[in-house]
């Protein structure tokens, strides 16, 4: 059911679902860290994760006017894009007025991916959506803020302008 | 070297070990085994699932407060850098878990006392009641080996009397 809705309205579905998990975290912040819940990441996390490939719905998460991006070409590898990798996209929902417009190819990097990817160390890490930053072919940002958590992976892919505009580094 | 602990069962994850789930709002939850992960996309809490520190703790099975406890902490004052200090402290923390470990294992003997005194209590008042269920070959056997062993630490040659008499 919530899938569902997901798919219908993601851009509304997203932007309520969020508020209500910052009003909670807010709430629960002072009290131990293993007393807070989970509360809208579930129903994603439950699903098999794959890789971000032709016709995989990314939310943006700048300021560039664009809301959302379908992926039409994985710069890197057969399978398709993970974290960290840039990809083609064509703008699919744009806000008017903005530096983007609906039916623009884009080029984008991958700030948050659903599904696993290792780290140096061993362990993994696994984001609540998937979650792109406009940049131009050249890998200059479009936008001028970034929003979210953003993995210090991108330091290596040489992505240091998102590291620097970023809220939350993990 | 950085320990964290597990969101779900409090365990302490070691480098390289278990996944990290960022959430939208940045909250990040660290498990240190896929069962951990896969209980909390269960949306179970913690604090109902028996095996975990926030069940014991809350259920009074493990030892909550302690001095032990009070050393372990996150200051956020910087420390002066002093070489005798440190070496104080390294030395006194192998002690303080030493000293941490047999109080643990006193709480849970502790614990366990009220059982034990009760389950000894029944045993005595069944063996009471219902000796008369036993054979009383059984009994008469056991009454007969109990006195010649008395005897047999006097005197040797009753024992041989005796033995010859049965």
């Amino acid at each position: 059911m919530a899938a569902f809705l997901r798919s219908k309205c993601p851009s509304v579905g997203r932007t309520l679902m969020g508020s209500l998990g910052n009003s909670l975290f807010g709430a629960a912040n002072s009290s131990v860290g293993a007393v807070t819940r989970p509360s809208h990441c579930d129903a994603i996390s439950q699903q098999i994760r794959t890789f971000i490939q032709m016709r995989t719905n990314l939310k943006v998460v700048d300021n560039s006017g664009a809301k959302r991006v379908m992926c039409i070409q994985s710069l890197r590898g057969k399978k398709g894009a993970r974290l960290g990798d840039t990809i083609i996209g064509s703008v699919k929902e744009a806000q008017p007025r903005g530096k983007v417009k609906k039916g623009d190819v884009v080029y984008g990097v991958v700030v948050r991916a659903a599904m696993k990817k290792g780290r140096s160390d061993g362990s993994e890490i696994q984001f609540d959506d998937n979650a792109i930053v406009l940049v131009n072919n050249k890998g200059e940002l479009i936008g001028t803020r970034v929003f979210g958590p953003v993995p210090h992976e991108l330091r290596k892919k040489k992505h240091l302008k998102i590291l620097a505009l970023a809220e939350h580094i993990v | 070297m950085r320990l964290e602990k597990c969101w779900f069962c409090s365990s302490t994850i070691y480098p390289g070990h278990g996944i990290q789930f960022v959430r939208n709002d940045a909250k990040i939850f660290r498990f240190c085994r896929s069962k951990c992960h896969k209980n909390f996309k269960m949306k179970r809490n913690p604090r109902k699932v028996k095996w975990t520190k926030a069940y014991r703790q809350l259920h009074g099975k493990d030892m909550t407060k302690d001095a032990t406890f009070e050393f372990e902490r996150k200051r956020n004052r910087p420390e002066r850098y002093d070489r005798n200090l440190t070496e104080q402290t390294l030395k006194a923390i192998p002690l303080i878990t030493k000293i941490r470990h047999d109080r643990l294992e006193k709480h849970i003997s502790n614990r366990h006392k009220p059982g034990k005194r009760k389950e000894m209590e029944k045993d005595s008042k069944e063996l009471d009641q219902d000796i008369g269920l036993l054979p009383k070959k059984l009994i008469s056997n056991e009454l007969a080996v109990e006195k010649p062993k008395i005897k047999v630490k006097v005197v040797q040659q009753q024992t041989e009397d005796n033995a010859m008499e049965e």
